[in-house]
């Protein structure tokens, strides 16, 4: 699974579980304040990237240094590197 | 005590997704059963018609509402939106801790709790399942759904009594106004049709299966020809409201709730009771201070089950003879269970407005057991100075609600 690959999965959660249009998914977005999540979207974005991505995230400390929506591609890009995402 | 009043109508049926579409579809005799041909992959089910409502427009209610809410909350709130808009509650006292919201259903969201147990079950897995499941499973999800979505403040609560759980939430909306608790209440009920549902009484066989190739000839209450209920989507909303006040903003008023009862048979869980209906309505009649003669229409809960529209009948017989016209608007829209109370109420209250009394639906022959009412078989002009609605369901629990022209 290429870099591309991983951030194109990652916008489709946005688009499809929370109605986000593609224009505003920029890596830079604040998942909270541009974005619009709250807290109860983070249980559903978590268990929609583990569906997506075939990763199992909700029990990675790392998942709460999460910000920003270029946060959650390098987090991906790094349980690849640790070989978690195996589907390529 | 206050009196309370009706100032606002919401509904969504299988006749559309208004009360105009519903009346519509009453004055032309329509049908919204429709088979249901998916539901041949379960086992067991024989019955396979069901009303089913158009959901429309629902991507109106923001992301943030809409995620905790299934089918059911989505029907909910909209008939909920229709009533205030109807009523034209304004926003400060939409928002005020004087204005509630009582909303019932049989078992809340069940197609959510399908898709719950379709993730947990087969990998003993709770990590997939979205914090949203509980909100869009939960017994109250209508109640809260709509409360979190109008931002009500004031009393907000769940009725689940199945086929009475909208009439007992207007029962307990019109209570809590008269003792003073509050002023305005969102009252009523919605369901989705499912599976888990139509087959709950399928299994009973209280379900109509004959007519899955004809869905337009069923349910047929009342009818020597009837073979059991037909479930169907649905949602009703009125809003109950102190005299005065409504009186006070100039609200248009649809009528005064006069009476209600509710009371259970303590016979049997299942079978319908004779005896508790005439008790409710009896005591309904009494709460009202009305007699029999004041009453110009009935509006039955009559499913087409064989045992239960006997046991209504004769019960109707018993307390008003064969004088007061007596009809089932399942026939148009099935079942709607935990919303027929509140649906049913509110196009009774707009026959009331305008004159008119609908038959009851596929009603060709009256079965010679249901014969000692007054059956309505073509549409009637009469003026309705006060009607009754009944609502009875499983577990032995009646309901009956009586509501009267408003006279100063």
């Amino acid at each position: 699974m290429t870099e591309e690959q991983i951030k194109k999965m990652v916008n489709e959660v946005f688009e499809e579980s929370f109605e986000i249009a593609p224009e505003r998914l920029k890596p830079e977005a604040k998942i909270f304040d541009d974005l619009g999540l709250d807290s109860l979207d983070i249980v559903d974005l978590v268990v929609a990237l583990q569906k997506k991505l075939k990763v199992q995230i909700r029990e990675d400390e790392r998942v709460r240094q999460i910000r920003t929506l270029g946060d959650i591609y390098n987090f991906i890009l790094a349980l690849k590197s640790e070989g978690y995402v195996s589907r390529g | 005590m206050k009196r309370v009043v009706i100032t606002g109508r919401g509904v969504v049926t299988g006749l559309g997704n208004n009360l105009n579409s519903l009346m519509d579809g009453l004055a032309a005799g329509k049908s919204a059963v429709q088979s249901m041909p998916d539901w041949i992959k379960y086992k067991g089910l024989n019955s396979r018609v069901g009303a089913v409502a158009p959901l429309l427009n629902e991507n109106e209610i923001p992301r943030k509402n809409r995620r905790s809410m299934g089918r059911i909350s989505i029907l909910g709130t909209q008939a909920a939106q229709q009533a205030v808009l109807d009523a034209k509650i304004p926003p400060e006292l939409l928002t005020s801790s004087r204005l509630g919201c009582i909303m019932g259903s049989t078992m809340g969201g069940t197609e959510a709790m399908n898709e719950a147990f379709e993730i947990m079950i087969p990998n003993c897995d709770l990590a997939s399942l979205s914090a949203m499941s509980f909100f869009k499973c939960v017994s109250h999800t209508v109640s809260m759904n709509v409360a979190q979505y109008l931002g009500i403040k004031g009393y907000v609560m769940a009725t689940s009594a199945a086929c009475a759980s909208s009439l007992q939430a207007l029962g307990l909306g019109f209570e809590l106004i008269r003792s003073g608790r509050q002023e305005v209440i969102l009252c009523g009920g919605a369901e989705e049709l499912h599976p888990i549902v139509a087959g709950t009484f399928d299994i009973l066989f209280a379900a109509s299966t004959h007519y899955n190739d004809e869905p337009k000839l069923t349910p047929k209450p009342f009818d020597q020809e009837r073979d059991g209920l037909v479930c169907g989507d649905g949602a009703g909303v009125l809003i109950l409201e102190e005299f005065e006040h409504a009186r006070k903003r100039g609200a248009k008023i649809y009528g005064e709730v006069a009476g209600y009862a509710t009371c259970g048979s303590g016979m049997d869980m299942s079978q319908s009771n004779c005896e508790g209906m005439i008790s409710c309505m009896r005591s309904a009649l009494k709460d009202a201070s009305l007699q029999p003669l004041d009453i110009d229409y009935i509006s039955a809960h009559a499913t087409a089950t064989l045992q239960g529209d006997q046991a209504e009948c004769e019960a109707i017989e018993q307390i008003f003879g064969n004088r007061v016209p007596v009809s089932s608007l399942k026939g148009y829209i099935g079942h709607t269970l935990g919303a027929s109370g509140a649906v049913e109420l509110a196009a009774s209250l707009e026959m009331m407005e305008q004159g008119v009394i609908y038959p009851t639906l596929n009603l060709k022959t009256v079965d010679p057991k249901c014969n000692g009412v007054m059956h309505v078989r073509k549409a009637i002009k009469k003026e309705i100075r006060a009607f009754v609605k009944n609502s009875f369901a499983f577990g032995g629990i009646n309901a009956s609600l009586i509501c009267k022209q408003l006279k100063d």
